[in-house]
């Protein structure tokens, strides 16, 4: 639980709560690159970023009056950054079986260079082999989430939490392969 | 030294001659998993393709969008289209019965009067 979210958030999100334009606009800019490097990790698709967080961020601001308690403001986005990304990868994969030629258009790889390094490459190579909602936990934990708060977004215990990310990470290891040295 | 000595020795060098110069240490980082580095990378790369102006974008196709329906319009909906659905289900049901029972009685009316007509007079 992030009950030590500071007083500025809290009273950013209620602000933002009432309508208030300047708040949200605050909110998503405070939130936009932390929310675009979660959904890279998740779909490895430079392309769906923007678009998909232009969903969660309108998600975000239809659903925040919602919100009881402001001060789990980040958990909270992030599990509608998690269930946005697991969905849109889920349509994907709906997609490929009623149009199987599809396929290869979304499988487009990024061209080369688009990527920074093959550190970068062999991570998302490593990340893409792995089940979307492992991808999510590992991606979190980047996002400097705790396990409580994990527990939280994926509504289960701290000692799953802990279980399923040993396994996740195992399975990263598995498939990481480091580039050689130059 | 034996003959067959060399054979492995020979073995082992070209197993040995396989291996990159840099063998020892992409194991051990293999072994350590993606550096903070390349999970920092990452995020870095995805943060880099939302376009300038993204906040504006975003609010301004959250107030153009449609207002999603509440859960009683859902509902309200629902029933209503379920309520149309059976209503025109018992009228086609009931008109076709009666049909059936005109039909029916047509033929029977008909039956009774041909034997009416067939049958001998005392």
């Amino acid at each position: 639980m992030d009950n030590s979210a500071p007083t500025d958030l809290v009273e950013l999100v209620r602000r933002a709560q009432r309508g208030d334009e300047a708040a949200q606009r605050q909110l998503i800019v405070a939130y936009q690159h932390r929310v675009a490097g979660f959904v890279f990790a998740m779909t490895s698709r430079s392309d769906y970023v923007e678009d998909l967080c232009q969903q969660v961020f309108i998600k975000m601001i239809r659903a925040l009056d919602r919100l009881q308690a402001p001060a789990q403001f980040e958990s909270w986005l992030f599990r509608l950054a998690r269930n946005t990304c697991i969905d849109q990868l889920r349509r994907q994969k709906l997609r490929r079986i009623f149009l199987p030629f599809g396929e290869e258009h979304e499988n487009i790889p990024e061209p080369p260079g688009a990527v920074d390094s093959e550190e970068l490459d062999a991570l998302r190579h490593a990340l893409a082999q792995l089940r979307p909602q492992d991808r999510a936990l590992l991606a979190l934990v980047q996002e400097g989430r705790s396990h409580a708060e994990i527990a939280e977004t994926l509504e289960t215990s701290v000692a799953a939490v802990k279980a399923r990310l040993h396994r996740a990470r195992e399975h990263l290891r598995e498939h990481y392969t480091p580039p050689h040295e130059t | 030294m034996k003959p067959e000595d060399h054979a492995w020795k020979a073995l082992r060098d070209h197993a040995g001659a396989q291996l990159r110069s840099d063998f020892a240490a992409r194991v051990v980082r293999a072994a350590q998993g993606p550096s903070e580095a390349s999970w920092h990378a990452l995020r870095r790369r995805g943060a880099a393709q939302l376009r300038p102006g993204f906040a504006d974008r975003v609010l301004r196709a959250a107030r153009n969008l449609p207002g999603m329906p509440s859960f009683l319009d859902q509902f309200a909906f629902s029933a209503g289209t379920a309520i149309v659905c059976i209503a025109a289900t018992l009228f086609l049901h009931s008109r076709s019965e009666a049909r059936e029972n005109e039909k029916n009685l047509a033929r029977w009316q008909q039956i009774a009067l041909e034997a009416h007509q067939n049958e001998p007079r005392l």
